[in-house]
């Protein structure tokens, strides 16, 4: 199964994804282009088999962002790494909570924490801190404030 | 039979020198002594107490009375946000038993006299510790207990922490340590003890 996985998803993929790495401890880390991101978590859960989405992370590499999705599946034993790249400005992909509703609460710390957006999210906001907050902390900008400036800031919300 | 023992009439035997006192005086009915209380000793009894008021104030006299009955009976709210919350909980166990100073942990903010802030406060929890704050009846008091309650410890200059629960509440007496030790919790609650019998409105 690990030998044949990514061309299998070659094959039912297609274009949609660009590359399938190599990644341990995995099946492999499938890089799927945003646009198809509806089409990707649908056959990963249909045709694949990837029924438990174990968590949704992004990371801030400055010049873009990066978010990415950790799949298990119960009958393969396995996991899988889905991962995308999205541009630096306003940074949106499709939710994966329609999919597997475990993305739900995932989706909102990513959203918190590095500032990506997910359409179609039944419920975005705030998920560790209060309603309002004005920073995203995750991200590279972000500073470590002085306490008094961070409180003013966040009262002032 | 003794010939010193009395015999009653029901015919039972009783020893001597134990027969109930005498708790009127003789002569005087007890109705009159009721009747003398009233006319004259309670009248002037509230006369003495109302030169009293007047002179120290009403505030000057009851204060002491609360201050005595509510440092022996501080009664905290029982919850924990982080590891202090941790040594709060044993220092109500079998080794430290908090509850030998009349100090018991109540589980609704209403019936609390004493908040004690055990653990990091983070931004996403202000609202709730300030809602909790303001459920509790006057007179009420704040500790904050451990590093990070008191300036935000280790994570002061973190984007999710209260640099100190001052910043929500007015705490009354900080306790250093991280985390403070059960008995040094306790030397806290007794010195703010300390705090309230001085304490004046």
């Amino acid at each position: 199964m690990e030998a044949e996985f990514p061309a299998l998803v070659s094959a039912r993929l297609g274009d949609r994804v660009a590359a399938v790495e190599v990644f341990p401890g995995t099946l492999g880390r499938v890089r799927f282009r945003a646009e198809a991101a509806l089409d990707v978590f649908r056959s990963m859960r249909d045709d694949f088999a990837f029924d438990h989405l174990s968590m949704v992370g992004g990371i801030d590499w400055v010049d873009h962002r990066e978010v990415f999705y950790v799949l298990w599946s119960d009958a393969r034993r396995a996991y899988v790494i889905l991962s995308t790249d999205l541009p630096a400005e306003n940074p949106h992909i499709e939710s994966a909570t329609p999919t597997w509703p475990g993305a739900n609460w995932h989706e909102r710390e990513t959203w918190e924490m590095v500032d990506i957006h997910f359409d179609h999210h039944p419920d975005l906001r705030h998920l560790l801190m209060p309603d309002g907050y004005v920073f995203h902390p995750l991200l590279r900008s972000f500073k470590l404030h002085e306490p008094e400036e961070l409180e003013v800031k966040t009262r002032n919300v | 039979m003794n010939a010193s023992s009395v015999t009653t009439a029901s015919g039972t035997a009783k020893a001597p020198g134990t027969e109930l006192p005498v708790v009127t005086q003789p002569g005087v009915p007890f109705i009159e002594i009721e009747t003398l209380r009233a006319k004259e000793f309670l009248p002037a009894a509230k006369e003495a107490l109302s030169a009293m008021i007047a002179e120290r104030g009403r505030e000057d006299l009851t204060q002491p009375v609360f201050n005595w009955a509510g440092r022996n009976s501080l009664f905290p709210l029982h919850w924990g946000l982080a590891c202090c919350a941790i040594e709060f909980a044993a220092a109500f166990g079998a080794r430290w038993d908090a509850e030998r100073f009349g100090i018991v942990p109540r589980s609704s903010p209403r019936q609390c006299d004493l908040m004690i802030v055990n653990g990091t406060v983070t931004w996403k929890v202000a609202h709730k510790l300030i809602a909790l704050y303001e459920q509790m009846p006057e007179p009420k008091w704040v500790i904050a207990m451990g590093n990070c309650a008191t300036g935000g410890g280790p994570f002061r200059t973190a984007y999710s922490v209260v640099p100190g629960v001052d910043k929500l509440v007015p705490v009354d007496l900080y306790i250093a340590g991280c985390p403070p030790r059960p008995e040094a919790m306790l030397d806290g609650i007794l010195k703010l003890e300390e705090l309230i019998r001085e304490r004046k409105e």
